[in-house]
């Protein structure tokens, strides 16, 4: 556990609860089980967004990130977040600027004119990384209700989890393995496949085929394995969009027959923690889970 | 692959190396051995008119224009493979958003990126949040069990954006009075 326990401010970001409450709510269920208690963050805006706001003026990017932060060092909790572009931008406001005194101090100047204040005391978590400490680990496999024994799973790591390394310091960065190491606790089979660590291309946005080529070639890959895979487990709201969207249009365009489940983490979590799948919403996804759904109740 | 690009040495930006290493973080620009490893790992290497390894070649050679107004540095997706795997330690993701950086502050700003800040800056967040949008998701969240949003104060998230420059380069101005 943290040198803080179990208790942390919940940055939600945008994405999650203001498009995907479903993934939010598969969390929060997850976290309720494993005893974590979450504070919500009042007035926090967007991380922002590491893409645009990174590329128009990194100062931008940084100063609306350390407000943020700012805000949960007021709460005097360490962050735990719960998307992938939220982590990249909250974890790289925290190391930069705390390798980088003279430009916190750039920053302060600008908070400070609407009273906030950064100072670097606190740690900014992913769940993934949360969950894979041992104790954390521990409660999870004596926390299982309904064990994954008879799925075979395929992770999607995506790149800002894990990448730039000198910064995420997070897991190895071409060869990851927290998300299995859950899966695997859960019971579950996790394979590897040559595409595992390219990523969705949700952020290549000026060319929509980028996207389209990456998704058709990961999916073609695990359609083709020869044990089934029974769905594709990622932790950011964009490749899970990602996937589940283009997988089905790639298939009505090239008569492919790509038909793997998309799920995040918590989702999958949840179903083996004996959360009710009334209650998960998979009938959202492009792609229906009926095969998976079949398989978890029979 | 691109054309091939003459240029006369008088017309070349011979500062524009020294305009990138300023930042703290960029300095390894100097160091690039022209390996192609980059390259050889992009996720778009196939889509871009200039590959890593040359946008590097071209910022040391002071090809400011050709670099700044190139595909390359807009169509990247930030897998960071490049970053990572440089045997010189090259931060080439990194350099990449400050030429993102200037190539905005000249005004060359695709729209898929300036739409996003104008999101950020009417409602805070990435995702609309206003009236008709504002109140669908508030009952979709209460349906569901999940807290209510309390949004931030949006007079400091365009404090923000205008006071370190960003707003100028986005934000027309032209309904505040």
């Amino acid at each position: 556990m943290t040198k803080k326990g179990n208790k942390f401010s919940l940055f939600l970001g945008c994405t999650i609860p203001l498009k995907m409450p479903q993934l939010e709510k598969a969390f929060r269920d997850v976290a309720s089980i494993l005893g974590v208690e979450l504070k919500e963050m009042e007035g926090v805006s967007c991380c922002p967004e590491p893409v645009s706001l990174q590329s128009l003026n990194i100062d931008t990017w940084l100063t609306l990130g350390a407000r943020n932060l700012a805000i949960a060092e007021k709460m005097g909790l360490d962050v735990l977040t719960i998307c992938s572009g939220c982590y990249e931008t909250l974890k790289t406001v925290s190391v930069l600027l705390g390798e980088d005194p003279e430009h916190l101090k750039k920053i302060n100047e600008i908070l400070k004119k609407i009273n906030y204040e950064y100072t670097g005391k606190i740690t900014v978590y992913h769940f993934v990384e949360l969950f894979t400490q041992p104790e954390w680990l521990e409660k999870l496999k004596s926390l299982t209700i309904k064990p994954l024994d008879d799925l075979n799973l395929a992770v999607h790591y995506g790149c800002h989890l894990v990448r730039p390394s000198k910064i995420m310091r997070f897991d190895h960065p071409e060869k990851p393995e927290k998300i299995d190491l859950i899966l695997q606790t859960l019971g579950a089979k996790t394979i590897d496949f040559a595409t595992k660590l390219e990523c969705c291309g949700y952020c290549a946005r000026l060319q929509e085929e980028i996207g389209e080529k990456l998704v058709e070639d990961k999916m073609t890959e695990l359609c083709e394995l020869e044990e089934e895979v029974d769905a594709l487990i990622a932790v950011c709201p964009a490749c899970v969009t990602q996937y589940d969207r283009k997988e089905k249009i790639i298939a009505r365009k090239t008569g492919k027959e790509l038909d793997i489940p998309v799920l995040y983490l918590p989702e999958i979590m949840a179903i083996a923690l004996g959360v009710d799948l009334e209650d998960l919403s998979l009938s959202t996804r492009s792609v229906k889970p009926n095969k998976l759904i079949e398989k978890l109740t029979t | 692959m691109s054309e091939m690009i003459k240029k006369n040495a008088n017309d070349l930006d011979l500062n524009f190396r020294y305009e990138i290493t300023e930042k703290v973080g960029a300095k390894s620009l100097l160091k690039c051995i022209q390996c192609g490893v980059c390259s050889s790992g992009c996720t778009v290497t196939e889509y871009v008119d200039l590959q890593p390894h040359r946008v590097v070649a071209s910022c040391l050679l002071g090809l400011k224009e050709e670099v700044l107004s190139s595909n390359a540095i807009w169509t990247c997706s930030l897998c960071h493979r490049c970053t990572e795997r440089c045997p010189k330690n090259v931060d080439y993701s990194f350099i990449l958003a400050l030429l993102r950086n200037m190539a905005a502050k000249e005004g060359k700003i695709p729209k898929e990126y300036s739409s996003t800040v104008k999101v950020i800056y009417e409602n805070g967040f990435v995702v609309p949040y206003t009236e008709g949008m504002k109140k669908n998701i508030d009952r979709r969240r209460e349906r569901m069990g999940l807290p209510e949003i309390v949004p931030p104060n949006l007079d400091d998230i365009r404090f923000i954006i205008d006071e370190t420059g960003l707003g100028d380069l986005i934000i027309k101005k032209e309904d505040d009075k």
